[in-house]
Formats: structure tokens, C-alpha cells, sequence
């Protein structure tokens, strides 16, 4: 039983690992890509816009906007990626990619790519720091790179897409009411110590 | 039972997930400046890390000669050093503790914890016995805001191109340079982000480099400009002066000049305090060039002068020089480097090494074959 049981957790984890790489594509300049259309029924571009931006700004604060106007909005942005187990997990490097996303009306399309890897070092201080000047595209990566390793960046990188994207959409689609967050922050419980 | 554990096991995880994620959800008011702040970031994990290093070492006069640390054991399957380090960060506060065991790590690059008398044979004699912290670094810092930071402790210095990690040099053998300038500085140090590509520190440190604990006096003064002149070249202007440590003024710069080459360089001058006269200068070039995903090659070249008076370094004797090459290839295997490594040095008077018979001579060279694992 203990051995089917863990049989079917391998499966599972080989299964989840393995998709995050799936989620990328690649574009027909033979970059990586995470392509979405999402359908937002009965809201309008304008409101998608100004849903995308607020997201953007409070959920990815450290994202650099260069582009914005009613119908695209473009950026750039980095995360890190982990490499090791346990508790040898620790910073391996950063990744940056390109952010576009498109407003029309009921629906809007997202992508990121350009994705290039810069591996950290461990500085003289006991931190892991980029490596100035190396920043491989993912796509070349494993000229520079183990396979193993560029397949964990690959894995991450579907990883961070897939949330991104799951982020957006609950938010573009159905954002928290301030009064909800307000009642939520209200419902703290509070005990009185005196009546016992 | 066991599956319905195992089910039950995943629904909590899910639902912990499904929780954490919700948490971290702005909310739309429409109005940016109206919005609650967005969650904050979760704290990173515990880093732990580290590395170990071993190496061979071959001197073709037969016993050692260059005096340069480390790699110094003649014709030995030798080790350097175990290094541990942890770093945890919780908010704006961090602390790193680094330690480390073995010569490299403890008599070779950190101070004697008790100096004082030691116990020998049953008797008290001045110690030379040693009794080590193994701290190579100990410090907490804070950001008081994203571009301005206060350090505190017992850092590795700010000054140089070369470090005591292995794992952190492509050379194994360490310049000339090195050798001679600070490893370490205790003190207090503000660090000031004017944007990426400018930023300023200063402290105050110890009034000896590489102590523990002061000689009674925090009176070394340093500070560090940093600027990034160009995409891929990173400068650091450093500078250091105390009434006991002396005056030094060092220039380290690395630019990335393509994906594969790099090349490196380290200019510096040292005038002595504490009484003594004279100092050093010197200035090191380390090109760097990756012939394959696993191997790089690199040149040191180091020329290295000392002033004249009284004050000696590990090196050529006051008013004289020397010059270095070495060449080196590192060669990656997963987290394991090996690193072979040939070193000619010559001086320019016949009184720095010598040769296999015993005489003085003006050129020393040694074959290094070393590993070192990083972790």
C-alpha cells in the first residue's frame, strides 16, 4: 500500500513538473511564449484596462510599465528562480521577461516572453548576487547551461506564467469589493478576558 | 484509511494554496491611490550554502616558494577549507553567519582568537597554538529604505579583487595583492543606492584589519564608490585609512565584454601606518575567456612593487618587485570545479626564492591542482 502510495506521488509530481514546462510555446520568431486570450463577458476595455493596470501596480510592484495606453499595456519584469532541495534551496538566478497585455472589448490577450536567464554568484558577503553581463536567452540556454538545470528554469518559468496568468484572470474577472476586504479585516475575533 | 489520509492531506495543501493566494489579491477600487497596499512579499528561506576545497600542489624548485596565501603546501594532497554560511532575511532586517574550518578558513585567513598564553606540555607559553571563532563573516544589516542600508559586524573587506572563498575566485593560488591587503574589516558601514548604476558607502571600522576585536580604538575609516560606467563594467573605487592600519586606495573592475570574455583588474596602493614607513602598490589584469559551457580559461598577470622603509610584506623586500603570471583553467562539473593551475613569478632582485639547491634565485614556478565544490 505505502509503495502505491508513493508510486502515485511520483507520478503526480513527474506529471505537475513536467506541465509546467508544456505551458510554454514558441512564437514564430522561435522565442519562448505564454500566449492566453481570456473571455471577459459584459466588461468593457476600459474597465479591463484600468483592472490590468491596478493589478499590475499593487500585485507586481517591482514590474517597469514602459508602455501604457487604453489598449496595450507593455512592461518588463524579472523573478527569481531556485535551484536545490530543501533545506539547500536557495537563489540559483533570475529570469526577465517581457509583459504585453491587450484590452478589447469582453476579452483581453496576454503574453510574456523574451525570457533570458542571469545566474547568481555568491558575493564576498554571503550573498547570492547577479552575475553582471551574463543574461542567456532560455532559448540558447542550454549552450551555456546543464540540460538539467535549463529544464528547472523552463519548469519555473511555466510556474511563474501559469500564476501570473491565474492572478490576472480572478482578477480581471471577478476583483475583491473593498467593502469584502474591509468586512474580512473586521471579522477578527476578539476575546474578553474579564466575563469567565 | 491511508488514501483517505492521503486525499485528505492534499485537500488541505490545496486549500492552504488556494488561501495564500487569495491573500495576496489587490482589491479594485478603481483608484490607485485609494487602494490598501498590495501583501507584501513572503520573506525568502533560510540560504544555507557553502563550499569545500582540496588541492595538490607542486613547486618545481622542490619546497615551496611563493609567498602568496594559500596553496602553500609543497608536494601535499592538501585542504583548504570546509565554509558554511547562513543568511536569513525577515522584513528589511538580515544576518549572515559564515563559518569556516580548515588552514584556509582559520590560520591562514582569520585572526587568533586568544593569542595569549596557551597551554604546551603542561606549561604556559605564548600562545601560538590556535584558538579560532571560524567567523569569516558575522554581521546583521537593515534597509532603513530600498536604497539605504546599515551594516554591522565582522565583514569580509570591501577592498580588492580577490576573495578567501575558493568558490568565489578563478584562481586558486591569490595574488600579490591579496596577500597583502585587508581580508577582513569589523565595523559599521551606511550604504546609499543613488540609482543601479551609482552607489556610495562609509563606515567606520576596527583600527586594525582582520580583528576580531579592536586594539582599543574604532578609528579605520573606509568607503567604497561604486559606479557602472557602461552595460556590463562595474567599478568600485575603495579606500581605507586609519592611524594604525595605514592608507589604502584600490580600484577593482570587471566588464563583461561579451558572453564569453571578461576581463578583470585590480590597481592598488598601500602606504603602512602604526609608526612604520613604506607600503606597496601594485596592479593585477585578469582576462577571462569561456571556451566551452564547462571550460574557461583565464590569465592572471600581476606586477607588484613595495615601497621603500620598513614595513614588510609577503612579498619582494622593501623597494623591490615582482611580477606574476599564472594561468588557469576552470573546469565545471555540476557544482564541482577543478581547477589546474601553472604560476611563473619573477622578481626583480635574486632574493625572493629559491632555487632547488637552496641558492637564491629570482623566479619561482609551481603547478596547483585543485577542486572545489560549492554548494
Amino acid at each position: 500500500m505505502k509503495r502505491t502510495i508513493v508510486a502515485i506521488i511520483c507520478i503526480l509530481l513527474a506529471k505537475v513538473t513536467c506541465a509546467q514546462q508544456d505551458l510554454l510555446s514558441f512564437d514564430e520568431h522561435d522565442k519562448y511564449i505564454y500566449y492566453q486570450v481570456t473571455e471577459a463577458p459584459g466588461i468593457s476595455a476600459d474597465t479591463l484596462y484600468k483592472r490590468a493596470v491596478y493589478f499590475l501596480k499593487t500585485a507586481y510592484p517591482k514590474l517597469k510599465l514602459k508602455n501604457s495606453n487604453e489598449k496595450n499595456i507593455s512592461g518588463e519584469g524579472k523573478f527569481e528562480t531556485y535551484g536545490g532541495v530543501s533545506i539547500l534551496k536557495k537563489e540559483s538566478g533570475e529570469i526577465i521577461y517581457e509583459l504585453n497585455v491587450e484590452l478589447k472589448e469582453q476579452k483581453y490577450r496576454y503574453w510574456l516572453t523574451a525570457f533570458a536567464f542571469t545566474p547568481y554568484v555568491k558575493d564576498r558577503y554571503g550573498n547570492f548576487v547577479p552575475q553582471m553581463g551574463i543574461n542567456i536567452p532560455l532559448e540558447k540556454a542550454e549552450s551555456k547551461f546543464d540540460k538539467k538545470d535549463v529544464d528547472n528554469y523552463l519548469n519555473q518559468t511555466g510556474t511563474f506564467c501559469k500564476q501570473f496568468g491565474d492572478r490576472l484572470k480572478q482578477f480581471m474577472l471577478n476583483p475583491p469589493k473593498k467593502e469584502e476586504v474591509a468586512k474580512k479585516e473586521e471579522v477578527t475575533k476578539k476575546v474578553v478576558t474579564d466575563k469567565w | 484509511m491511508k488514501k483517505i489520509l492521503l486525499l485528505t492531506c492534499l485537500f488541505v495543501a490545496a486549500v492552504f494554496t488556494f488561501k495564500a493566494e487569495a491573500a495576496t489579491m489587490p482589491v479594485d477600487t478603481g483608484k490607485a491611490a485609494a487602494a490598501p497596499a498590495p501583501a507584501p512579499t513572503p520573506d525568502p528561506p533560510l540560504v544555507f550554502s557553502g563550499s569545500v576545497d582540496t588541492y595538490y600542489k607542486y613547486d618545481f624548485s622542490g619546497h615551496a616558494n611563493i609567498p602568496t596565501s594559500f596553496a602553500n603546501e609543497q608536494n601535499s594532497i592538501s585542504i583548504g577549507m570546509v565554509d558554511l554560511g547562513l543568511k536569513k532575511t525577515v522584513g528589511n532586517a538580515s544576518f549572515v553567519g559564515e563559518l569556516s574550518f580548515g588552514p584556509r578558513g582559520q590560520q591562514q585567513s582569520i585572526p587568533n582568537a586568544d593569542p595569549g598564553l596557551v597551554s604546551l606540555n603542561g606549561s604556559s607559553v605564548t600562545g601560538t597554538a590556535y584558538s579560532s571563532y571560524h567567523i569569516q563573516n558575522l554581521y546583521v544589516s537593515y534597509n532603513v529604505t530600498p536604497k539605504f542600508n546599515l551594516t554591522m559586524g565582522y565583514m569580509s573587506t570591501f577592498i580588492g579583487y580577490e576573495v578567501i572563498s575558493p568558490a568565489a575566485n578563478f584562481n586558486y593560488s591569490t595574488s600579490y595583492l591579496f596577500t597583502n591587503g585587508p581580508f577582513q574589516n569589523a565595523g559599521f558601514k551606511a550604504t546609499y543606492s543613488f540609482s543601479d548604476k551609482v552607489s556610495l558607502m562609509a563606515g567606520i571600522f576596527n583600527d586594525y584589519w582582520n580583528v576580531y576585536q579592536s586594539y582599543g580604538r574604532v578609528n579605520t575609516f573606509g568607503a567604497q564608490l561604486m559606479v557602472v560606467p557602461v552595460k556590463n563594467w562595474t567599478a568600485y573605487i575603495n579606500f581605507a585609512t586609519g592611524p594604525a592600519s595605514g592608507t589604502e586606495i584600490d580600484l577593482t573592475t570587471t566588464y563583461q565584454i561579451t558572453d564569453a570574455f571578461k576581463l578583470g583588474l585590480n590597481a592598488a596602493d598601500f602606504s603602512a601606518g602604526n609608526g612604520f614607513t613604506g607600503g606597496f602598490s601594485g596592479v593585477a589584469l585578469y582576462p577571462q575567456l569561456a571556451v566551452s559551457k564547462v571550460v574557461t580559461l583565464g590569465i592572471r598577470g600581476e606586477y607588484f612593487t613595495t615601497k621603500t622603509g620598513d614595513y614588510l610584506t609577503a612579498g619582494p623586500a622593501p623597494g623591490e618587485s615582482v611580477f606574476g603570471a599564472t594561468l588557469t583553467a576552470n573546469i565545471k562539473a555540476g557544482p564541482l570545479m577543478v581547477i589546474p593551475e601553472f604560476r611563473l613569478d619573477s622578481s626583480s632582485k635574486s632574493d625572493m626564492f629559491t632555487a632547488n639547491g637552496g641558492a637564491l634565485t629570482s623566479s619561482a614556478s609551481q603547478f596547483v591542482l585543485a577542486a572545489v565544490y560549492a554548494f
